[in-house]
């Protein structure tokens, strides 16, 4: 039996979402996480190991507890507008940091990141009736129109080729 | 100083130069499979860093040797700080090593893709 951990191991892991999500991977130090996370550096090692076993944890829940739920919603979506909607008002920013950042240098991040996203292809194709290849090219303009901060207008042109 | 390198299923880690005398050890062998992981940590040796037995601990200078703290055995080798890589163990002596290495970026990389 280990010792009684005296924090949320829940919130923490909640906690380090937003910490590695809104900043590179690098750049957020073992202080930042004490800091942010509000837990003492031996507890941090002790329960995750390194800052790699926690981001790997903070990511799995991160696609638990963001993506899934989007892909479920996203099973339901009537038109690909609706669809395009869904994708570029969820909360990515862990997964869109993990897949340009951390996937190229971690094969571990690689295979999570693109589970999610094939399965936010399978949702879209499903729901669309479309087939995964065409759902996969609207997954891949709707988070670049993430990335380029969903700019007025260019949503609705995508979308108008669809119907 | 420390040299980490990794021979067959073991994490090996060399102290070395006069640093062997002050933490009394001259290199530890650990198998990976004990090892959960490391990082470089350089806010670590501002920390509180428990009762050392035995070592030496001269804040601002070295710490090396065993520290005692939380009920955990942490081992010590650093001098300088800014190169300090924490390497977590499970079923060892020590609950985590605290190492000045050459490169923590390459050690922690070299330590992560052993583990995988």
């Amino acid at each position: 039996m280990g010792r009684q951990r005296a924090f949320d191991e829940d919130e923490v892991v909640r906690a380090a979402v937003g910490v590695f999500g809104s900043r590179a991977y690098d750049g957020v130090s073992v202080d930042d996480l004490v800091t942010h996370l509000g837990v003492h550096r031996n507890s941090l090692y002790k329960t995750f190991g390194s800052k790699r076993g926690l981001y790997l944890v903070a990511l799995r829940r991160h696609l638990a507890d963001d993506v899934r739920p989007l892909t479920e919603t996203l099973a339901a979506a009537p038109d690909a507008a609706s669809a395009l909607r869904l994708v570029t008002s969820a909360d990515l920013g862990l997964l869109l940091l993990a897949a340009v950042e951390r996937a190229p240098a971690d094969e571990e991040v690689a295979a999570e990141v693109a589970a999610a996203l094939a399965a936010i292809d399978q949702a879209i194709a499903d729901a669309l009736s479309i087939s995964p290849a065409l759902a996969a090219a609207l997954t891949a303009a709707a988070l670049g129109i993430v990335l380029r901060g969903n700019p007025d207008g260019v949503g609705t042109a995508l979308t108008q080729r669809f119907d | 100083m420390a040299l980490v390198h990794i021979d067959g299923d073991d994490l090996v880690v060399v102290i070395e130069g006069l640093d062997k005398l002050w933490a009394f050890k001259s290199s530890l062998t650990i198998p990976l499979a004990n090892v959960r992981g490391a990082t470089a940590d350089p806010g670590i040796a501002a920390d509180p860093k428990g009762i050392r037995a035995p070592g030496a601990h001269l804040p601002g200078v070295i710490t090396a040797g065993t520290f005692h703290l939380d009920g955990e055995k942490i081992f010590w080798d650093v001098k300088d700080p800014s190169k300090a890589v924490v390497i977590e163990l499970a079923d060892e002596r020590y609950a985590r090593l605290v190492l000045q290495v050459d490169n923590p970026r390459e050690t922690v990389t070299l330590v992560e893709n052993a583990l995988r």
